[in-house]
């Protein structure tokens, strides 16, 4: 398939003042020329094609934002070369901006004292979309949420979740190819969240629009993404689909054992007998955890085993979760890219 | 001692943010001078033309002192804070400042004194000894500066109290912009701050003497520029400013109470 | 570049030509000032303060002039005409550039970003989301100041002269507008553009006083580096003193509009070096 979006070896540096502290540091920053490089983005490499959902993920101030930026034209980078949609984004910023639609976190694109209609009809003229695909994009959205209530209502009176829906059907109106989203869920109830996935995955599906995401929310990527990207200190730790993500670091299965006996000397017992399967075991005031590889041992043959030595009372399986793969890649910085690329 | 430790820390900070926007600073320093300059040959060209030395008691030296000093006297006491208070109250961020262990209005103030403090030293001290040392002996340096100073701090106060009160109103009006047009040029204009008192015509003049405007500019800057004045003169000027000073105080406090009870009552 | 270029889903589009910006501008605009309605209070308020702030002028005007019948050999209701010049042609950089005011505070926001997104020319998309109906007050003050001035000078009305004047409010109007898009520029490079755009603001206050009033030096820069001199005065010695027409009265026009571009130019190189972090 065609490549929408291609980045080689892209960097993004910026140069900071160094600032001193107190009032003394500021004086002397008043007629300081002491800069520093600050390397937000990293020699990234990316291709992405025509309908797919990436997830950019990252903890603040990864580069997520500064490369999003990046494609969309708004920042120029400092090295590398990137391609989207066939052009370079940032040497014609206003003609590459008609294939694209932006929502940026929580900075409102829309008139806030109009309603919402208002802003579609001049995004209409300024897009230059024609009745007929405007009226069927309305159709469409119709079909998904309740639009009528959201038409006729000023932007400033909304909710916050009714706002980031609003401002996510603006950015697909005019039928972009790329949607850039930039935490299109934060500060969202569940169930406004899920609802703006749902409708993020319909749009995806029914107009093959290529879909770039940062988030933090590890809902919006299973929700959403085949694929995802882990950005961190500008570098790209990971790239791949999440399935492959999870097997690496997810061979590890939980099993949880509430016991009749006393936890510590069940414990200690499990300990003892399970030690050829090498798992380990821990426990708090009523459950034993299990820590299983399931690459060496399957948990059924170790839960089979336990149930020999123990009186079960009850039992739990945890399934490590894409957060604690998140948080384990963060807690142990991978020295470069290929280990985790798999 | 402990509640004046708090404010002085809200100065502090106040201090590294001014000094942070280092170009901007610099950028107003000398937009300063220029428009200083513009007033100082409008000026000349306006006594020139009236063909002699004197008018209205001022010579045009004197007046350009005067004028020089109101400028950048502005630029100490201009903090733009119905601004800051108008858009508090629009965007909903009053609710968290009403919330802090300061009073709202205290608050603001002192949130506020470090860029007045900055002020005075980037514009007002630099100017004041350029003037000084430029014109050999226009401002005399004696008791003059005390009266100065105290007429000063009832500036201070004064303009502050407006500033608070038309703020206030923007509790009622949602309307910034407007509202703080009137303030800006009815005050330079009945403070003396564009125009010095003494060139109004005298039935203007009568009833401007009574206003609190003249407290911001007229009074501090006409004690400043005299020599030796008499007690008598000094004492009824500043006891003037001090009365507007607490007239203006209770006033704004009251207004604000009402107000702010008018609010919540209301749910705004 | 091509006349039209196809989209995804195959739409032709047009040049994005003068017709199509005009039709957007009043689109917009039409928008903006449905929105100033919702919240009434605040137009009218505000109205009444820009008439007051007129008013004000005025009396302190008239103040300085009751005392002095002339400047520098330029009579009463010669200078009163520069103002009521001056007043006309500030009306376009009041009505149409009001959203520069608010650009230094999108800028260190972040929320400059925003507009970056567009598939039209950056700087229309920002400037035409306001439009600031109440500077229309100082137009009319400016029209009755002039015509009163007009009469008392006993100028004749022929077409030539009212063709001279509408090129001349033109001419000022687009220095004025260059250097307040220009200050309002700077907040790209120095973050806060405030006191730059008050000084421009303040500038226009003293465009109505004719520029022989300074030395050569500051003849210099009031005429060339920020053009005050431009703004009243140059253009309008075609009308009031036609038997010593400088050069620089008949170079306005040209110097008018390069002055204006230049800014534009400024401001587009400005928001291309916006980083979008914010600070």
């Amino acid at each position: 398939m065609e490549n929408i979006i291609e980045l080689k070896n892209v960097t993004k540096e910026f140069k900071v003042l160094n600032r001193h502290e107190g009032l003394k540091g500021s004086l002397k920053d008043l007629f300081s020329r002491d800069y520093k490089i600050v390397r937000a983005v990293d020699n990234i490499n990316l291709e992405v094609a025509q309908g797919e959902i990436v997830g950019f993920l990252g903890p603040n101030g990864a580069g997520k934002s500064t490369t999003i930026k990046m494609m969309t034209g708004v920042l120029e980078p400092s090295a590398g070369e990137l391609i989207i949609n066939n052009r370079i984004p940032y040497k014609d910023r206003s003609k590459n901006s008609q294939e694209m639609g932006v929502v940026f976190g929580q900075r409102s694109q829309l008139w806030w004292a109009l309603p919402l209609v208002e802003s579609f009809k001049l995004l209409k003229d300024i897009y230059q979309i024609p009745d007929e695909n405007y009226n069927a994009m309305l159709k469409l959205y119709g079909s998904m949420v309740d639009l009528d209530s959201l038409l006729h209502k000023p932007v400033r009176q909304m909710s916050l979740g009714q706002r980031t829906l609003s401002d996510i059907l603006a950015a697909f109106l005019h039928n972009p190819k790329v949607v850039f989203l930039d935490e299109p869920t934060i500060g969202l109830d569940v169930a406004m969240k899920s609802k703006i996935r749902e409708m993020i995955l319909e749009l995806n599906q029914k107009k093959n629009t290529t879909v770039i995401l940062t988030t933090h929310d590890m809902g919006d990527v299973d929700a959403l993404c085949q694929r995802i990207v882990i950005i961190d200190q500008g570098k790209m730790l990971y790239d791949n689909d999440i399935e492959h993500l999870k097997k690496f670091f997810g061979a590890y299965r939980t099993l949880k054992i509430r016991p009749r006996e006393k936890v510590t000397e069940a414990a200690a017992k499990l300990k003892e007998q399970l030690a050829e399967f090498e798992v380990s075991v821990t426990n708090d005031d009523t459950w034993i955890s299990i820590l299983v590889n399931e690459e060496k041992v399957r948990v059924m043959k170790i839960l089979e085993q336990v149930q020999e030595i123990l009186n079960v009372r009850d039992m739990q399986l945890e399934e490590i979760s894409t957060e604690d793969v998140i948080k384990k890649i963060y807690n142990s910085p991978l020295e470069s890219g290929e280990e985790v690329a798999l | 001692m402990k509640q004046l430790k708090k404010y002085f820390a809200l100065t502090r900070l106040g201090i590294l943010e001014t000094i942070q926007w280092r170009l901007a600073l610099f950028v107003m320093v000398l937009g300063n001078l220029l428009y200083l300059t513009l007033i100082y040959f409008l000026w000349k060209a306006i006594f020139t033309s009236a063909g002699t030395d004197v008018v209205n008691g001022m010579t045009f030296e004197m007046t350009m002192v005067y004028l020089v000093l109101a400028s950048s006297l502005y630029g100490v006491v201009e903090l733009y804070l119905v601004w800051e208070i108008g858009r508090n109250i629009q965007n909903g961020k009053i609710v968290l400042d009403l919330l802090r262990p300061f009073k709202y209005k205290q608050y603001v103030f002192w949130e506020n004194s470090g860029t007045l403090v900055v002020n005075f030293f980037v514009t007002f001290i630099p100017t004041f000894i350029i003037v000084g040392l430029m014109t050999k002996g226009t401002i005399p340096l004696g008791w003059n500066l005390v009266y100065f100073f105290v007429a000063f701090i009832f500036s201070i106060v004064i303009n502050y109290n407006i500033d608070f009160i038309v703020g206030t109103i923007c509790l009622y009006t949602e309307s910034i912009w407007g509202i703080n047009m009137m303030r800006q040029v009815i005050v330079s204009l009945l403070s003396g701050a564009t125009i010095p008192l003494a060139f109004f015509p005298d039935r203007v003049a009568s009833v401007v003497k009574y206003l609190p405007f003249r407290a911001i500019y007229d009074t501090p800057l006409t004690l400043l520029m005299t020599k030796n004045p008499d007690l008598q003169t000094v004492m009824s000027k500043l006891g003037m400013s001090l009365f507007w000073v607490v007239a203006i105080s209770i006033f704004s406090a009251i207004f604000w109470r009402i107000s702010i009870k008018q609010v919540t009552v209301n749910g705004g | 570049m091509n006349q039209a270029s196809t989209t995804k889903s195959g739409i032709v589009l047009q040049k994005r030509g003068l017709a199509f910006y005009t039709k957007i501008y009043f689109k917009i605009i039409v928008q903006d000032i449905k929105s100033k309605m919702s919240y009434r209070a605040d137009f009218i308020i505000s109205t009444i303060g820009m008439i007051a702030t007129n008013i004000a002028g005025f009396i302190a005007f008239l103040i300085m002039f009751g005392k002095f019948p002339s400047i520098n050999g330029w009579s009463y209701y010669e200078i009163l005409f520069l103002y009521g010049f001056s007043l006309i042609s500030i009306t376009p950089t009041q009505c149409l550039l009001d959203n520069n005011w608010s650009l230094r505070r999108y800028v260190y926001d972040g929320d400059f970003v925003k507009y970056c997104f567009r598939p039209i020319n950056l700087w229309f998309y920002y400037i035409s989301e306001v439009f600031d109906v109440k500077g229309f007050s100082q137009l009319f003050f400016g029209i009755g100041t002039l015509i009163y001035a007009w009469v008392k000078l006993g100028l004749p009305v022929t077409v030539l002269m009212v063709v001279e004047l509408l090129v001349a409010l033109v001419t000022a109007s687009l220095f004025m507008m260059a250097l307040q898009n220009a200050a309002a520029a700077s907040c790209f490079w120095i973050q806060n553009s405030f006191w730059l755009l008050d000084i421009s603001l303040k500038m226009k206050d003293y465009a109505k006083y004719p520029v022989t009033i300074f030395n050569d030096v500051f003849k210099f820069i009031f005429t060339f580096i920020l053009p005050v001199a431009f703004m009243a005065y140059y253009p309008s010695l075609a009308i009031l003193r036609p038997d010593e027409v400088p050069v620089l009265t008949w170079l306005s026009p040209v110097l008018g509009i390069a002055a204006f571009y230049g800014s534009y130019k400024l401001w587009m190189k400005g928001a291309s070096k916006y980083d979008g972090s914010g600070s």
